[in-house]
């Protein structure tokens, strides 16, 4: 089985988040045993961002990290162990609220996708990025 | 998180608010300030006559706590130097990291004229404008950052700038700053072992300069580029006012805020880059709660009697901003408000000088009309604080989802919750008459 890294590369459907994993230099992280829960915006998600948001977060490349770690949480988490949770601790710190009572939804963002397994780790595909707050 | 803004498909029932109308405005994406022309005109003059004095504003914020930092005697430091008039702005000009303004990145030609000539148009030694206060007041400038460090605590825990200044590494990095600072200053140095706290609130004090004149170094191309575009009408309406702040927001809000000082030529990063701190939620949002709704009641204007529970217990409470002030007697000398107004007065578009010659008492209280244009001004960037925060955190308005809508209305109920207070501005500004 592939890594996450490797599956996001592989989808296509992920150019700006793995460009922007690679700018924040989480490559080797997200590469490495983990495992890492992964919520994962689509390129169609990334596009909704108003002009400018992702340049200026690529330009700075720890604003950029903390936001993509907002994405991720520790440990593998499916989608039947979050339908147990309310909220995750992101490693970025703060909390991710998870709903499934009514759908997938995480945050302000749906779930278009579950459990995409990886060696190390799971992938859920999201339709927005998911912001602190 | 769409920015385009469009009148929902999925109805919910009528809101029951006090402000159901203005509510449901903003689900219509428009603004808490009503939509006409005579709105827009002001609300943009304003933001043109605002930018000028802000782009000083910015650059002696950095200057100050960058170079002048804990200099214990800081009479110049005012006169900001040719380096800090040049420094380009980071979201202006040919070099910009992204450009906001079409201007030039250097200070503007306005700012200079006013710098060298003054109100009295003269040519003066610089001390003789500065003594006769015919400069900008960078004493607003300072009493906005002076707010920001005061009601601390804002927006925690996303907000980690504020936690920080109380960490061992903050404390590590400022006191190194401090002692070379003080290197050649025995007298200083003893001081410092005497009362070491307060060496460390005076640094704190001076990482909130550089968060704020950060926060600031955006703000004014973003004014700029406004009164640019309704120049050439290019923005007709007051929620495309708003959008085009909405849209700002997001694009700045990952640059970093940060603290470096410059000591004998080197840098020592008392806040680095590499914290990760952003604009968004770093600066903004608590620039916003603030400045525009808490601050402080002002001194000398008006008695307030704590014991009858005139100043609220909780400094989250506070309402002394301008978004709930009767700017009537808050126009009186050496208040920080008016001192920003007396700021703004100098750098008017003709057409907000004529239009306030038609009104009231002409040019006797220009003051009191530029202040109350102001304040729509600043219900117009409220509305895009929570327009983009609606964005951010919650769903568009045109979501098919009706709990998602329920989840939008609540949210703007909320924040409309803090104008039910009789002090707050937002019923007068519904009104064109008020003046």
């Amino acid at each position: 089985m592939a890594d996450i890294v490797d599956i996001a590369v592989g989808a296509g459907s992920f150019q700006t988040l793995v460009a922007a994993v690679q700018a924040a230099g989480l490559v080797e992280t997200l590469k490495s045993p983990g495992p890492f829960t992964v919520f994962a915006p689509n390129d169609d998600a990334f596009a909704k961002l108003p002009p400018g948001t992702v340049q200026t977060l690529v330009q700075n490349t720890p604003q950029l990290a903390r936001i993509l770690t907002f994405h991720v949480v520790p440990g593998k988490l499916m989608k039947a162990d979050l339908e147990k949770v309310n909220s995750l601790t992101s490693v970025e710190g703060s909390t991710i609220p998870i709903n499934t009572t009514d759908g997938f939804e995480v945050k302000n963002a749906t779930v278009v996708a579950a459990d995409i397994e990886a060696d190390n780790g799971v992938i859920h595909v999201l339709d927005n990025v998911i912001l602190m707050g | 998180m769409t920015t385009t803004l469009e009148t929902p498909k999925t109805k919910l029932p009528p809101s029951t608010h006090e402000f159901a109308d203005i509510i449901h405005r903003l689900e219509a994406g428009e603004a808490m300030l009503p939509d006409s022309p005579e709105n827009l005109m002001q609300i943009i003059g304003i933001y043109k006559a605002y930018a000028v004095p802000m782009d000083f504003y910015w650059r002696d914020l950095l200057y100050i706590a960058e170079r002048v930092f804990l200099e214990p005697l800081p009479f110049f430091k005012y006169f900001l130097p040719k380096e800090y008039l040049d420094l380009h702005n980071h979201y202006a000009g040919d070099d910009a990291d992204l450009r906001i303004w079409r201007g030039k990145a250097t200070a503007h030609p306005e700012l200079l004229e006013f710098m060298e000539k003054g109100e009295v148009k003269r040519k003066l030694p610089k001390l003789l404008h500065h003594w006769w206060h015919d400069r900008v007041n960078m004493e607003f400038a300072e009493e906005c950052m002076r707010v920001m460090l005061w009601h601390r605590n804002m927006y925690v825990p996303v907000n980690r700038f504020d936690p920080y200044l109380d960490s061992e590494e903050y404390i590590a990095n400022a006191d190194r700053a401090i002692k070379a600072y003080f290197k050649h200053n025995p007298l200083m140095m003893g001081m410092y072992k005497l009362f070491p706290d307060m060496f460390i609130e005076q640094v704190r004090q001076m990482s909130y300069y550089s968060n704020l004149g950060l926060f600031w170094e955006v703000m004014a191309p973003v004014f700029f580029e406004m009164s640019d575009l309704y120049d050439e009408g290019k923005l007709t309406s007051v929620p495309e006012a708003m959008n085009f702040l909405v849209n700002g927001i997001f694009a700045i809000a990952g640059r970093p805020i940060y603290h470096h000082v410059y000591i004998r030529g080197e840098c020592y990063e008392i806040i680095p880059k590499s914290k990760g701190f952003t604009w968004l939620y770093e600066a903004a949002l608590p620039y916003v709660e603030a400045v525009f709704y808490r601050t402080s009641p002002f001194r000398g204007t008006k008695s307030y009697n704590a014991q009858a529970k005139q100043v609220p217990d909780d400094q989250k409470d506070f309402h002394y901003g301008i978004l709930y002030a009767d700017v009537f007697p808050v126009g009186t000398a050496g208040i920080p408000p008016t001192l920003l107004m007396q700021d703004m007065l100098h750098f008017l578009p003709p057409y907000l000088v004529d239009y306030y010659k038609q009104y009231c008492r002409g040019d006797d209280d220009v003051l009191i009309q530029l202040g109350i244009s102001f304040q729509r001004s600043m219900y117009c960037v409220t509305s895009a604080v929570i327009q983009a925060l609606r964005a951010a955190l919650l769903y568009p308005l045109d979501d098919p989802n009706p709990k998602h809508l329920q989840a939008n209305r609540e949210f703007f109920e909320s924040q409309l919750d803090r104008f039910k207070r009789p002090e707050a501005r937002l019923r007068n500004i519904q009104d064109p008459d008020y003046r």
